[in-house]
């Protein structure tokens, strides 16, 4: 995908141009952040963020078709992309004048009461301002429609990362063919598996009655695939954590996967000046990957002697123990407001885009969804599959490997090739491997405690797809809703495209401190399917199954 | 886990769904005594926080009729009386018809709404067309409207009913189970539950798919039957669609919610009971793909963003069962609702505590009286639109 020439496409009307091997969003990166979409409630401008094809910063409609990813889109000659929530652009939207006039957001679980001949005014109002796109033409569904496939196999392995790759390398040395599907676009076929990429696994139920796994999955744009598997290895991986902060949103604030999807074909970056927040492995990984492009570190906790000589090395000034209080500037941010932990001073960095790197969270929903038993590790901050010597979790047949069963980095191919000796037969393991943060205190509960007594700058987004502010958590909270369940369905926290992945996991800590209670008591979100928003097109020609579900 | 703070309580009410809650706050309201409402989930964990927000007054049989009026009438008050907007729009309800013989059913439906004074409409292919912008060519040869149907968000409602209960001194313990119902000289004495027994000279069983279990530890046998139904949603998208749309022949409705999301469900059998949990069906998802593609190609090109399901509790001739249990004194139900509990519930629910407080109801007890199932005739009549 990377040779070939370039492609050309207009977005908004205006002419682009896409690099081979360049997504949209990159090919729209490489004059700085473009603001592609405006929030759904206040029009607040945003850019790419996740850069994996999950949160909501990069949404634009493509030939008709609404919602499309563009750090998951590789343009082709002559399409024409738009931006989907502004007027009359993303970069100047009047609308945004909403999120001006009104600074605590607008409430709609109280306001818009009265009068009561008003209400179908309301109604008409406050409806325009939900929703993404318009409604799909038809033309863009007819384009879509592709046949379904279906497939029956011994075992698929989803992800082709090292945990991944490993263990279908295992499994064909054992003389098995595995199915490996794999999200990413660009898929270097890997010998005597038969390997699908650009293609995301939707929805992986519990085992049928007989044994025998049944899964979704939709490979782009919209083809759907029902596979059959005996054993199914999840290899998912794990993604960069958001961050609550005042204007946490701002274009500009990128994790470390956004910002290698906004890196060119040429290898350029949308910024010169970056902060990179994260005192870890995935904060050293962005410093020796855009080391020239980074200003300083800033890490909520104490830095080790790794990072400080790899920053130190590059001229990059490092700021340990400190509290990220808000993020300035409107459409890019342009410096950071941050205070020195333990009651220290308050100060402002200059930079031109901001680096998440604190926490990689494991990427876990089809684990959930299949009935794997998981269980909450307070130094990962998350929920983790219980799983034995062998990476086998509670579900027959289930494995979860790599990051996403919380297995060290230097373990992701051991845990691999362990899962795949037992599903060839091999004998059980006696010692588990070295696991991620399974003890200790977590870094986060203890500088959100500190955060919530800061000053208070800017809006904190606790759910940027929803533009739910913390403010309305915390009201949830004073007037008696407890448990992350109630308080999403109060304030509609985590309901949006991301799924709740990059707020639900900070609203735990969160609400574990207010609350007064562990995070697991608290609760989790139950995983709904599909993982990600898959085309109807695609889930409408799958076969219907050929016996009715559950007949017990 | 909220445990009760009495050892004693004037009503216990079982399940702090839409229909517990409000008959809680008409007890109260009434002054009935300490009124305690035990859930085992989380607030909205039931069908009131799984439903898909439809309320209609299209029904077969004029008791329904007028239920579902009065009830659409609390929703359109709901927001000055409770404080919270459940933004009940009432952009109509349209049933579609595919066959003559299904246009002919529709129609009888709508002599019976209409003679009940309310404003519904047959339509032709065309009249449809205008409400279903996309809609395929062959989706539908006409249908039934009734413009003042509507769709609101559930809740709001829930916790606009849960504030205004509890500031009247009713108590909502949840997490808390309900393992036995205590009798003494053959009248109910009250409720054994996980945080210890609790004295009551009545019960009221509004515990949703799970009402036909609190029945049984009170040991009565009852018709009620859980069934899982499923739902989803899709992407949200700025306003397009403006009824809710309903197809007799599979159980098909969607609608577009105030969010702008797309939410609808169609029926998929399942074993009965509430053992195998609330999990979606890839049987489901595929169905109901196939369905709304079917009816409106366009939204082929939209994603399907959630699933989940929930249970109706379901009773053999389709009204809920409302009253005392004449084998019990002091059970009185307020269930059987059929995946119809949050349209009927603003009406239906002061009628309980009316039963409960002793009064007379004008609900007619050979359609709503829990002894309908004890007389060996068969009964009277039936409502059929069991949809959306």
């Amino acid at each position: 995908m990377t040779d070939g020439p370039a492609r050309r496409f207009t977005y908004d009307g205006w002419p682009g141009v896409a690099r081979p091997g360049e997504t949209l969003a990159a090919a729209l990166a490489h004059d700085g952040f473009p603001i592609l979409e405006r929030s759904v409630r206040y029009h607040r401008p945003r850019a790419p963020f996740c850069g994996v094809g999950q949160c909501t910063g990069c949404l634009v409609r493509v030939n008709g078709r609404p919602n499309v990813r563009a750090c998951r889109y590789v343009p082709r000659d002559g399409d024409a992309a738009s931006t989907e929530i502004a007027w009359p652009s993303g970069r100047f939207d009047l609308l945004g004048v909403l999120d001006l006039v009104f600074p605590n957001g607008l409430d709609t679980l109280h306001g818009f009461r009265r009068p009561a001949w008003a209400t179908r005014t309301y109604q008409r109002v406050v409806r325009r301002l939900a929703g993404y796109g318009t409604a799909p033409d038809d033309a863009a569904a007819a384009a879509l429609a592709a046949p379904g496939e279906t497939r029956s196999v011994e075992v698929a392995v989803i992800g082709a990362g090292t945990s991944g790759r490993a263990a279908a390398a295992r499994l064909v040395a054992a003389g098995l063919r595995p199915l490996v599907l794999d999200r990413a676009l660009e898929a270097p076929a890997l010998p005597g598996t038969d390997r699908l990429g650009a293609t995301t696994v939707a929805f992986l139920p519990p085992p049928e009655a007989d044994g025998r796994f049944a899964l979704v999955a939709v490979a782009e744009p919209a083809r759907g695939l029902l596979v059959s598997a005996r054993a199914v290895v999840v290899a998912t991986g794990a993604y960069d954590a958001g961050l609550l902060f005042g204007s946490n949103d701002r274009p500009g604030i990128v994790t470390c996967d956004g910002a290698r999807a906004l890196t060119g074909a040429d290898g350029r970056v949308p910024f010169e000046r970056a902060i990179v927040v994260g005192g870890g492995a995935r904060a050293q990984e962005a410093v020796e990957r855009w080391g020239s492009a980074v200003a300083a570190v800033v890490a909520p906790g104490e830095i080790p002697p790794e990072l400080v000589r790899a920053a130190s090395d590059r001229g990059i000034r490092l700021y340990p123990r400190s509290l990220v209080l808000a993020a300035n500037g409107r459409r890019r941010v342009h410096s950071l407001e941050l205070k020195v932990r333990g009651g220290g001073a308050r100060f402002t960095l200059a930079c031109d885009a901001v680096v998440l790197a604190h926490r990689r969270l494991p990427n876990a929903p089809l684990l959930f969804q299949a009935g794997a038993r998981m269980h909450w590790r307070a130094g990962g901050g998350a929920y983790f599959p219980e799983t034995d010597a062998d990476q086998a979790t509670s579900v027959p047949g289930l494995y979860a490997v790599g990051p996403v069963a919380g297995v060290e980095p230097a373990s992701s191919a051991a845990s691999g090739e362990r899962a795949a000796d037992r599903i060839a037969g091999g004998g059980p393991s006696a010692e588990p491997l070295a696991r991620v943060a399974a003890t200790g205190v977590p870094e986060l509960e203890g500088y959100y405690r500190e955060l919530l007594r800061a000053p208070r700058l800017g809006r904190w987004i606790a759910c940027a797809c929803e533009d739910v502010h913390f403010r309305e958590v915390e009201e949830a909270h004073a007037r008696g809703f407890r448990g992350i369940e109630v308080v999403k369905r109060y304030t509609s926290l985590g309901t949006g495209l991301c799924q709740g992945r990059y707020c639900v996991p900070d609203a735990l800590l969160l609400l574990s401190l207010l609350e007064g209670r562990p995070a697991p008591e608290v609760g989790y979100l139950t995983q709904r399917p599909p993982t990600f928003p898959a085309p109807i097109a695609a889930l409408a020609a799958l076969p219907p199954p050929a016996r009715p579900p559950e007949a017990a | 886990m909220t445990p009760p703070v009495r050892s004693g309580y004037r009503v216990v009410v079982i399940g702090a769904g839409i229909v517990g809650l409000f008959t809680a706050y008409h007890l109260a309201r009434a002054g009935a005594g300490p009124v305690l409402v035990v859930d085992r989930g989380y607030l909205s964990s039931g069908a009131s926080g799984r439903n898909g927000g439809g309320v209609r007054q299209q029904w077969e049989t004029r008791a329904t009729v007028r239920l579902a009026r009065e009830s659409v009438a609390a929703y359109r008050r709901f927001g000055r009386e409770f404080g919270y907007n459940v933004w009940f729009r009432q952009g109509g309800y349209l049933f579609l018809a595919e066959t003559p013989a299904e246009l002919e059913r529709l129609a009888a439906v709508h002599t019976v709404v209409a003679s009940e004074g309310l404003d519904s409409r047959v339509l032709d292919r065309a009249g449809v067309a205008r409400l279903v912008p996309g809609i395929a060519p062959g989706a539908a040869i006409g249908g039934t409207y009734l413009p003042t149907d509507g769709t609101l968000y559930p809740f709001p409602a829930v916790w606009g009913v849960y504030e205004a209960a509890r500031s009247l001194g009713v108590e909502v313990a949840l997490g808390v189970s309900v393992s036995g119902i205590s009798r003494s000289d053959g009248r109910v004495s009250g409720v054994l539950t996980s945080e210890g027994p609790v004295a009551a000279p009545t019960v009221v069983n509004a515990a949703g798919g799970w009402s036909g279990e609190i029945a049984r530890l009170a040991g009565l046998a009852v018709p009620n039957v859980a069934t899982r139904h499923e739902i989803l949603a899709t992407e949200p998208l700025k306003p397009f669609l403006d009824p809710m749309v309903v197809r007799a022949s599979d159980g098909l409705y969607f609608s577009q919610t105030m969010r702008g999301e797309i939410v609808g469900g169609l029926t998929v059998p399942h074993p009965t009971g509430t053992g195998s949990g609330v999990p979606s069906s890839i049987a489901f998802l595929t169905a109901m793909a196939r369905a709304l593609a079917g009816v409106v190609p366009r939204l082929g090109a939209l994603g399907v963003l959630r699933a989940w399901s929930g249970f109706y509790d379901d009773t053999p001739d389709g009204f809920p069962v409302i009253g005392e249990d004449p084998r019990l004194p002091g059970f009185v139900h307020a269930n059987g609702f059929g995946g119809h509990g949050f349209m009927l519930a603003p009406a239906t629910s002061r009628r309980v505590a009316a039963a409960v407080l002793g009064e007379a109801t004008d609900l007619d007890p050979a359609l709503f009286s829990p002894a309908r199932f004890s007389t060996a005739a068969p009964p009277r009549a039936a409502e059929r639109l069991q949809l959306g």
